[in-house]
Parts: structure tokens; sequence; C-alpha cells
């Protein structure tokens, strides 16, 4: 009988690399209670991180932690997750690694929907080198690569996902603790792949996306009482409309896992014994007869 | 003279069905007890464009192609022009003259030629175009005197999943051709004996087959690739074969992904591989160098081809062998092997993953389009002898927290590893660099440890890696090394120059890395001449034995970069050369 953990178990001894005040810390926050919340073993979590402040998070988090390179983070967990279908697979990474680096892979786990959590940490910048212009980056930006401003328009990674076929689409801000918990919740409980981006500001770089910036400009769209999920084309107008950054879980949707439409075990394929089954070998060589 | 040994050749347009019918006659010699080799040479497009399919059968096992062409079976001028010089003197050629004359430039006196109007024949007696494949071959068959019995049981065996009426039909095919050749021509081409022997339960196979076969025997259960020639086929074997044993296969967006999937899988504790060419092989070099530093067992098998960039897909080379043992940023601990046969192709595979997961490291298969996509005859494979060998590996029962060390440092360099899921062994796998309990550091001290005790299973494999093979007398004063594909034109070569007088001594190495110096040290001791011959322009196998020997007046080399394999008159004219010069020395 497994016991109800705290967030505290959850925690590793590791001292964080983040910066006073990172939005990050408030993502590892919210993602340690929803683990606990859930009743979540560490044991039973596998925590896959890119690289980035933001990939610095698999450390931090009491976990089988695989912390690998730059932008695949996505296929790690994916394999993870059909290799052993036991475990609660989540993956984390930052706007660079999500949708510059690993654009490729996010477009491809939304389509393939295997069952697993991916948190986008974004800041609109690259801050472990120092500031750069990144994906999401306004245009205009100023940065080290941009001195005259990003002529380039930024992703917009959950409309982005919804064209892609993503089936759970959530977005919060790291200042808002509560709401996140819920919403990572809500995305490791559901049935395929679901994404949760956070605005999660560079208190060091990004002198332009503060908290004060965000507080003014994001809108909770599901506290509107109309607001419905499950319903595509508001969400996608919700979500590429111009003003306010719509902040909640802004869709979801039932579609079958890649593990169920691929028939792939529920019992975890990593543990199964992979001696034996000699006749049904030699079997095959009559093929080749 | 009687010559129970012949390569055939069929040349035409590409999707025209000749490399059905190119099977067909593989699997005809094969039952008529023969030894069989193939080779594809087909342009990376799926219609039109010149291909040729041929087909080697002898009395001798893994020899590779013929000296020359004995019989060319063309359904074109263009494949008459393309292959012309390459036909023996006295061999024959069958040509479909429906539409197409011979030019009077190409018609080699010393050859025979048959010409038929297969296409029209096919129209008008079949009433369907692509049987003058199946025409050809019972032309073919009348020809070189094969069993027409076992002609009629392999294509009966080869439409039947089409129904008892293409059986019909190709049936009915095969006599037209054999009739033709009765009415029409008075001498069939002289000095072949092809004899039926029983067939002992042999099969025929091709490299890839073998590899992704060896793969499931050794327990492969999650395979994740992108398609590329000539790799394709092992994804595409193990997506048919591997879920009914339970095995996972993915179809991955690209290279960087396939890789990064088999190191989650093999990180979750699953026996994982991609299979992939040059062009992908680059892209997977990051991840790699991460299996390396994380020390994830990850079987990777390179099915080489003619590179640089797109290079020659679908044509065969050794230039990717630099590639996989020095590619990548930084330094990691890694095997690269190498089979020469279909056989070892299994074997070797089921090495890799034993050798991968004790030693917790990237294992190479190094194929060639030459002999991954080739097809030859072997005795049943004995998966009862394959040993599944896991190494420290903690699935089940549980560490404690705390004192569990995911990167001990051991005197083998060799840590124990426990997959998710395990109570207690709860860990962060970083590719930064990391103390024994996986936490990021970059302490001098321990960054020097960590590189000693990960480098260090490179010397600690050594006695488990797959020896290299001696063939011919062990004292003969004239030694070749190779490896892969040329093991087949290089063992004829032996066999021929040892006829003539001349012996030699012949290291098959199937391990490239670790390099097995000693083993090459002393193989070239007390040897007048010694050859390397490889399929690359630099030398790249050259140079790893220059490293280890230092300077050698007797090294030569015979080397081939057109993207086709070796004949072995290509091998034995250097080598008849210096031992001509060799034993007039002796004579003196």
């Amino acid at each position: 009988m497994a016991i109800t953990l705290s967030p505290k178990d959850f925690a590793t001894a590791t001292p964080s690399w983040w910066c006073p005040g990172c939005g990050d810390y408030g993502v590892l926050a919210a993602l340690k209670s929803a683990c606990a919340e859930l009743g979540l073993q560490p044991k039973d979590v596998a925590f896959i991180s890119g690289i980035g402040c933001s990939g610095k998070i698999s450390g931090y988090l009491h976990s089988y932690a695989f912390h690998g390179v730059h932008g695949r983070a996505l296929p790690v967990a994916t394999a993870v997750k059909l290799a052993n279908r036991d475990l609660t697979v989540i993956a984390a990474g930052g706007d660079g690694d999500g949708y510059a680096i690993g654009a490729g892979h996010f477009i491809h786990a939304l389509r393939r929907n295997a069952d697993l959590t991916y948190i986008v940490m974004d800041n609109q910048t690259y801050g472990l080198t120092k500031g750069q212009s990144s994906p999401t980056s306004a245009t205009g930006y100023i940065a080290g690569t941009t001195p005259s401003g990003s002529a380039e328009a930024p992703i917009n990674g959950l409309a982005l996902a919804l064209a892609a076929g993503g089936t759970f689409l959530a977005r919060g801000f790291s200042a808002q603790p509560k709401q996140m918990v819920e919403m990572i919740k809500a995305g490791i409980r559901h049935r395929g792949f679901s994404v949760v981006e956070v605005m999660s500001p560079c208190v060091t770089y990004n002198k332009i996306n503060t908290y004060a910036w965000f507080k003014e400009n994001v809108e909770d769209v599901t506290q509107h009482t109309e607001y419905d999920p499950t319903n595509r084309s508001q969400a996608f107008e919700v979500l590429t409309r111009t003003g306010k950054i719509p902040l909640g879980i802004l869709y979801r949707e039932e579609r079958p896992t890649f593990e169920e439409l691929t028939r792939i075990p529920k019992e975890p394929i990593a543990t199964q014994s992979i001696v034996g089954h000699s006749a049904r070998f030699v079997e095959l060589q009559r093929h080749y007869r | 003279m009687v010559l129970n040994n012949i390569e055939i050749m069929f040349g035409g347009q590409a999707g025209d069905g000749s490399l059905t019918t190119g099977d067909l006659i593989a699997s005809v010699f094969k039952r008529m007890g023969l030894e069989v080799y193939t080779y594809k040479d087909f342009p990376s497009r799926i219609r039109g464009g010149h291909t040729n399919y041929v087909i080697r059968a002898g009395e001798r096992s893994n020899y590779g192609m013929a000296d020359a062409v004995d019989g060319l079976v063309a359904f074109d001028v263009e494949a008459v022009e393309a292959h012309i010089e390459e036909m023996r003197p006295g061999g024959f050629i069958v040509f479909d003259n429906t539409s197409e004359a011979i030019p009077e430039h190409l018609r080699r006196e010393d050859v025979s030629w048959y010409e038929m109007p297969l296409a029209k024949m096919a129209k008008s007696e079949l009433g369907l175009e692509l049987v003058r494949n199946t025409i050809s071959l019972g032309a073919l068959g009348a020809l070189i005197g094969m069993n027409p019995t076992i002609v009629r049981d392999e294509v009966a065996r080869v439409y039947q999943r089409k129904g008892e009426k293409v059986v019909d039909l190709n049936v009915r095919a095969v006599e037209a051709g054999e009739r033709y050749v009765r009415e029409h021509f008075s001498a069939a081409p002289t000095g072949y004996g092809l004899v039926a022997v029983p067939d002992s339960g042999r099969l025929i196979m091709m490299g890839n087959d073998a590899i992704a076969y060896g793969a499931l025997v050794a327990g492969c259960r999650f395979m994740a690739g992108y398609p590329i020639t000539p790799a394709t086929d092992i994804l595409e074997w193990m997506a048919k074969y591997g879920p009914t044993f339970g095995a996972v296969v993915v179809q991955a967006e690209d290279e960087l992904a396939a890789i990064n999937m088999v190191l989650g899988a093999a990180f979750a504790g699953t026996r994982a591989m991609t299979a992939t060419s040059g062009p992908g092989q680059a892209l997977m070099t990051e991840a790699l160098g991460l299996a390396g530093v994380l020390e994830i067992p990850v079987v990777v098998v390179e099915c080489a081809r003619a590179g640089p960039s797109t290079g020659m897909p679908t044509k065969t080379e050794q230039s990717n062998l630099n590639h996989l043992i020095f590619s990548g940023h930084g330094e990691i601990p890694r095997v690269v092997l190498a089979p020469g046969t279909v056989e070892e192709s299994f074997a070797l595979t089921v090495d890799a993953f034993n050798l991968a997961e004790r030693f917790q490291l990237p294992v190479f298969i190094l194929s060639e389009q030459a002999l991954c996509q080739s097809k030859a005859t072997l005795p049943p494979l004995d998966v009862e002898a394959v040993r599944v060998e896991r190494g420290s590996l903690i699935a089940d029962g549980e560490v404690t927290f705390g004192e569990y060390r995911r990167y001990a440092f051991t005197e083998s360099g060799v840590s124990p590893r426990v997959i998710p899921g395990v109570p207690g062994g709860m860990h962060l796998e970083a590719g930064s660099e990391h103390n024994d309990m996986g936490v990021i550091t970059e302490n001098a001290r321990n960054r020097a440890r960590m590189m000693e005790k990960r480098m260090r299973k490179m010397e600690t494999i050594r006695a488990e890696l797959p020896p290299p093979l001696v063939h011919g007398p062990s004292d003969a004063r004239i030694a070749i090394i190779g490896y892969g594909s040329n093991r087949g034109p290089i063992a004829e070569s032996q066999d021929r120059l040892s006829g003539e007088g001349i012996a030699t001594r012949f290291l098959q190495l199937r391990t490239l890395w670790p390099f097995p110096e000693d083993d090459v040290r002393d193989f070239i001791e007390g040897a007048d001449h010694v050859f390397i011959v490889e399929n690359n322009y630099t030398g790249q196998l050259e140079r790893l034995v220059r490293y280890v020997v230092g300077p050698l007046d007797s090294l030569r080399t015979v080397r081939k970069y057109n993207g086709r394999p070796f004949r072995p008159v290509e091998i034995m004219e250097p080598i008849r050369r210096h031992a001509e010069a060799l034993y007039a020395e002796v004579r003196r």
C-alpha cells in the first residue's frame, strides 16, 4: 500500500542553478504539488528534459530523470512511455528547446498522441546563453543576436499544437501556482498527449515580458461560463485573437492514443522476459527456405 | 569444361518486375543445391532508369560477384550497352528484340546472342506484357539447363499468393520461353553443367533480414527508425514480425527522433535499436555521444552506401568507417562490429546486444549495400545457441535510495543499472558531466575519474569482442586484410590464387573498434606483402592499420570507390603482380 506523499517528497537535494525570482521555480513547485496530489510515487515517474535553463528542472524533481540533448525530450519521453506504460512520463523544456530546435518533434508528438505530458516553460528568450531572441520573442525584440529587433513573427505554440492534432492544451502563468497545479494534474490524467505551456518570466534577460507585464496581459478565459474547451474552432479563435494571452485548459479531446492504436501491451515491455520463443523463431526461418 | 558456377545478370528498367524474376532465379539455383549470392544494382528511383540484378551461383558458399557476367538477360539496348564490356568471352546474351535491334558496334563476336521477341510473345501469346520476365526465365532455364521441375515449383510458390490464375499464367510463360529456345536455337551456350543436388534445408536470406531476425532473437523489443536506403528493410521487417513477439516499432519523424527514442526505450530497460545509413548516421551523432556518457546500451545498424551527402543511395561503399569510429564531440567508449556474410550478420547482431548491455555503451553493426541488400544461401540459423547476457541490470527488486550509485566507480568501468519503476533507484541521467550519484558537477577531480571510468570499458571489453578470422594458411607470405562484403571476393581470390600456386592468408576483421591492434600486428608479422582491400578512396582501414604498425614498406592498397563491389579479378591481379616478383626473387 503506497503512502500519499507531500510535494517535499518530490524534492531532490540538488541546489537549484536558476536565478532568484526565475519563473521556473513556480513551475517546479506546481509540478511537485501535482505529483503529490495525484498520489504518484517517485519511482513511477519518468521526467525527461531538454537543454536550457528550463532543462535543468529534471535535476530538481525526485524521480527517474533524464537530461538529454537539446530539443529531443519528446522522442525520449515517447519511447519511455511505450516501453513502460506503468510509468507517468513527463517531459519539460523551454520555448527554444520545444519550438525552435525541437519543433519537429513537437508536431509529431501531437499527431502521435502517446500518453505523456509536456510542460513548455516559455520565457520568450534564450536564458542560458544570455538573452538572445527566441521563437516566442515578439517581433522587434532587441537582443544580442537581433540588435535591430527580431524580424520574425513569434510562434503561437498552442495554436500550432491545435492544428497539429493536440488533444489537451493548457496555458498557465508561473505566478499563478494554484491554476498551474490543476492544469498539470489534468494534463497527467488526460489519456493522450497533453501540453501545458507556462509563461515563465526570465528576470535576468527579458525586461519586457516581466511578471508585471504578464499580470496586465493574461486572462483566464476558462472562467467565462460559455467557454467550451471541447470546441475546437472556439479554441482556435481564442488562441489566435489579438489582445490578452488566454490562460486555462483551452482545449481537450478524447482520441485513441498511439499505444492503443498500435496495440502495445499494457504490461511494461521493459520488464518482460526476452528469452524463449525458440520454436516460434525457428518457424520464422521457413520464410527463407 | 563443365562449370557448375555461373553469373546471370538481369538488366532492364526499374519497375519492370526484374527484381521479382531475379529473386526467382536465385531460389531456383538454391533449390538446385547451389550456393547463391545476389547483388542488386538499381537506380535511386522507382520507375525507369537502368537496373540490374546479378545472381551468382556455384558450389562454394560465401562468394561474391564473379569476374565477369556469364549470361545477360537484356530487356533493352541500354542494358546491353551498359554491360557488354563486363561479359565473359564465351558468355551469352538473351535479348528482347520486340522493339529494338542490337546496334552493330555492340555486337561482340565472342558472345552468343539469343534474340527473341519477349514482350511480343508475352502480349500475343499470354495477353500480359509483364510476364516477359517469366518467359525469359523459361528461355534462360532451357539455355543453361536449369531443372525444369524446380523452375515450375518455384514459379508456383512465388505466385501462389496471387492466385491459381496468376500461377497458371506464369507457368505457361515459362513453357513459352522453353519452347521458343527449342524451336529457334540449335546450340545452347556451352560450359554450363548445372547439376541439381539435394537442398538440405538451407536458407536464402538478405543481410538486412538476418540483422532484423538476429535482433528479435536477441531480445530487441524496441525499434525506431526513419526510412533510408539501404537500411529500410530492417525497419519494415521489424514492423512486420516484431509486434507478434511484443516488440514496439515506431517510424520516427527523423533520425534525430529515432535515436533519441532508442535511448528512451533503453533507459526504460528495453533492448532497443535503430538502423540507418550515412546521412541518418550523421544526424544521430549527437545523441550517440549522449548514449556514451549516460552509459545507455543502444545498438545502431549502419547500412553503408556511397557518400558523401546523398551520394549514390543504392550503391555500396566502405566510406563510413571513420565516421562510426571517430564521429562526435567529446570522447566515448563504443564498439563497431562488421559482419562479412549473411550468417555473420545474424551472429554479430546477437553479440551487439549482449555487448551493449554488458558494457552499457553504443554498439554499431556496420554492413554495406553489397551485403545488407544481397541475398545468400546459408545453413539454418541456430537460435538455441543464442545466449542473452544482460550484464549489471537491476530490473526488479529494489535498491536503497542514498546508497545506490548509478555511476559507481568500478574496476571494470561498468556500474549497476536500474530501470524506472525499481524502488529506491531514483536518479538523474544527465548528458552534463555528473558524479557517481548522477548529480551534475564540473569538479575537476570527478571529471577525470569519470572519463577514466567510462573509457576503461574499452579495455575490459576487449576479450569479449568477436575476434578476427584467419582464412588460408597462416604461414603464407602474402597477407590480405579486409572486412565486410569484401570477405566473399577476397575468399574467392584466395581459392583461385591457391590453384595457381600462390598462397595467401586473409585476416577478416569482425571488430573494427576498439581496433584489434594485437591481432593485426601478429597477423602482419613475417608477411612479404600486406594487401588492404577496401571500398573507399582514402584508405580508412589502411590508416588504422598504419596507426598500429607504423610505416610499413610491404603495405599495398587495393581500393575501389565506384559504388560497385569488388570482382575477384580486381583483387587477384595486384596480388599476382607482386607474387610474381616475390617468387622470382625466391627462385633466384
